[in-house]
């Protein structure tokens, strides 16, 4: 029902976000991956109609969202990466507050503000000062702020950075609560792969602007399945037998670690006895020998060549 | 618009201690330096050196004394004399000598340009009659000259422009006008700058997602500013009329020049908020800049002394000076609406170009 048609912005001659197509389809739940300064929150931004993209479109039901805006926002909750609260005001000031701006009704507004507290679990602490809380305790109401007017379409941007496992869990149940049970759209960003692949049926990959591949967990982890990455325990370390891999036929890139080798090769039965080989010849005895189970992690380092939190 | 307006005023009501403190700070202000210097009689040490130390002293004290109400002059030792100056006790003393006068002060007071002021008329005075009269002895010219002025060939009365009382100017009244203006000046400020501290928290963009629209997210901060700003003042004016029965003048233009000059405040401070875009930087800038423009202003020292062009200049850009101006108008000359329709018309200008050009500079290059 969302989507974005080559959504491009640029600061100064900087293209921050290039081109990006996405789309939300009514109930998903998709995420949205990139590492810092990816172009994460520029996209929301753009989406949620805070910022005029530079070109490109976001369309509604095929109605595009740029010149008015106003039916898009309506149905949209977006939860802001920083904490968008008044500090000064209780948990429960800061929501009434929100709350009359987005127009709820008053006999609603109160029964509402207690059932967002009690979602994100902070009901006894609501006559706090937002000051007082911890950080995780924060991006909690920084999300209830945002589910006042029941929104259709929620938009999170990395809302778990830097907090206490506790908090997280607490959110990440949440929102599912939200996509399962109640229906709502979730597009959610983050730089934590486990989130994503919990929370989301469908992810965004983005890098430098660029949204570099989509799909769902199972399509993303099929981009390596003609790779595999290997772990080998050696009895020694030896720079002869490394260069001596890396010469062997397959392999694309080999790593040192404390225990011995990680070798990333296109899949190759002969693979293991080459190995054994070349250690016999070099005096080393391979102690252990693992293929791993690959993670979108190892996708994203696969597409970019970095991983996802420097 | 109002759910804006409410959570400042929320913010507030659990700590009202700014407010309150700003409030006691003009009053308190107004008591110490109005008080001290104008409203009370100042006494100044003055001294001679030398032989005849003794004769010189007599003679200059009796002429200071002679026409000077507000000041007595009082002869002391030199040493203690520049001791109390030094000390910071007195702001002045004087050395006397047979034709002239030393000034001997640690700061640059308005009161120090005033008191110069009355010894450097006397010792002209004396100088001319002693002129006139060819020798040092003059006291024989002067009983004749008394004498001459009381059947005076031709007498010149002083009344003012509107035929009334000619009313001399009060510094303790300016000096109130001056620091209740000045010290609301900040109270406004900080509160203007809410608006940045929204917009770098999100806040702002939250706001801006829902159905608030813009004008009102301004008109929500700019009214609650204007509020408390006019709250502030209207409070000290109200207590030095009512509770310590100063003359304020007439209450309702008093109050509505401060309405106006609230107005063009929040304005200004939104000027500068546009500018800084971040609460951090309007907490550097405003506070610098805002206690520059009572000074350029002329507010702390009596009409006609600031007289530096480029200073008037500057000055006229702000509301300050014409604020005070009006308010002294009214409450000692007894000027009424129209003869304050200029000076307020002035602030009432400052305030739309003000506003207009800091809510576009804060619109512009945000994201
Ligand atoms: N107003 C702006 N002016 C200039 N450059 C900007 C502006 N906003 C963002 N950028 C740049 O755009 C790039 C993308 O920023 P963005 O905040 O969208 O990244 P992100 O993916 O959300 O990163 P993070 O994970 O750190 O939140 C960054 O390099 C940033 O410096
Ligand atoms: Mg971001």
């Amino acid at each position: 029902m969302l989507e974005t048609v080559k959504l491009t912005k640029s600061f100064k001659d900087k293209k921050v976000v290039d081109e990006i197509n996405l789309y939300l389809q009514t109930g998903e739940s998709v995420g949205l991956l990139g590492p810092n300064g990816a172009g994460k929150s520029t996209t929301i931004s753009m989406i949620a109609s805070l910022i005029k993209p530079t070109s490109g479109d976001v369309k509604l039901n095929g109605k595009s969202t740029i010149q008015n805006p106003s039916d898009l926002r309506k149905m949209l909750g977006v939860v802001p990466q920083e904490i968008a609260l008044y500090e000064e005001l209780s948990a429960y000031e800061n929501l009434k507050f929100f709350g009359k701006a987005y127009r709820v009704e008053k006999e609603t507004l109160e029964v509402r503000i207690q059932e967002v507290l009690d979602m994100v679990g902070l009901k006894d602490r609501q006559k706090e000062l937002i000051k007082t809380f911890s950080g995780g305790m924060k991006r909690r109401i920084n999300i209830a702020a945002a589910l006042l007017h029941n929104p259709k379409i929620l938009i999170l941007d990395e809302p778990t950075v830097g907090i206490d496992p506790q908090s997280r869990n607490h959110i990440l149940e949440t929102v599912r609560e939200l996509n399962q049970t109640q229906g709502t759209t979730v597009l959610y960003t983050s730089h934590y792969m486990e989130e994503v692949e919990q929370l989301c049926n469908r992810v965004y990959i983005m890098d430098h602007g660029k949204i570099i591949a989509t799909g769902s967990k199972e399509e993303l982890l099929s981009i390596l399945s003609s790779e595999d990455t290997i772990g080998v325990q050696l009895s020694k370390r030896s720079e002869a037998f490394t260069d001596k891999i890396k010469t062997l036929p397959d392999v694309l890139q080999v790593e040192q670690t404390s225990e011995g080798l990680r070798i990333m090769a296109k899949k190759n039965h002969h693979l293991l006895s080459s190995l054994v080989h070349a250690a016999e010849k070099e005096g080393i005895q391979i102690m252990n020998y693992k293929v791993e189970i690959p993670s979108l992690e190892d996708v994203f380092l696969h597409l970019t060549g970095k991983t996802l939190r420097d | 618009m109002y759910p804006v307006f409410y959570a400042q005023f929320l913010k507030d009501k659990r700590k009202p201690l700014l407010i309150l403190t700003f409030i006691g700070l003009s009053i308190l202000a107004t008591l110490i330096f109005g008080n001290s210097a104008w409203q009370t009689n100042t006494t100044v040490a003055v001294f001679a050196t030398g032989p005849n130390a003794e004769e010189i002293e007599q003679k200059w004290v009796k002429l200071l004394n002679k026409d000077n109400e507000n000041t007595e002059y009082v002869i002391s030792e030199e040493g203690e004399a520049r001791e109390q100056v030094r000390e910071g006790k007195r702001d002045i003393a004087i050395l006397l000598m047979e034709q002239d006068y030393r000034l001997i002060t640690a700061s640059d007071m308005p009161n120090i340009q005033l008191i110069e002021q009355e010894v450097h008329k006397v010792f002209t005075e004396e100088a001319q009659l002693q002129a006139i009269a060819g020798s040092a002895d003059t006291a024989e010219l002067r009983e004749e000259i008394d004498r001459y002025l009381e059947k005076p060939p031709l007498t010149v009365k002083i009344k003012s422009v509107n035929g009334g009382e000619l009313t001399s100017h009060n510094m303790g009244t300016q000096l109130l006008f001056g620091f209740t203006l000045f010290i609301a000046m900040f109270t406004i400020g900080f509160k203007v700058n809410g608006i940045n501290a929204d917009k770098v928290s999100g806040v702002w963009n939250r706001l801006n997602l829902s159905p608030v629209s813009k004008t009102n997210m301004y008109t929500g901060h700019l009214l609650y500013s204007f509020f408390i700003g006019f709250f502030q003042m209207a409070a000290v004016f109200l207590i030095f009329e009512y509770v310590m029965n100063y003359e304020i003048g007439p209450l309702s233009l008093i109050l509505t020049i401060a309405a106006v000059f609230t107005l063009s405040s929040v304005s200004l401070a939104m000027l500068v908020a546009g500018f800084t875009k971040t609460p951090e930087k309007f907490n550097m800038v405003y506070p610098s800049v805002i206690p520059i423009i009572p000074i350029i202003s002329g507010v702390y020292v009596p009409p006609g002394v600031m007289d530096n062009p480029v200073f008037t200049f500057i000055a006229d850009l702000f509301p300050m000076g014409y604020a005070v101006e009006a308010m002294m108008d009214a409450a000692l000359f007894g000027a009424d609406w129209s003869e304050i329709m200029l000076p307020v018309s002035l602030m009432l200008l400052i305030a739309v170009i003000y506003m207009g050009i800091g809510i576009n500079l804060g619109e512009r290059s945000r994201r």
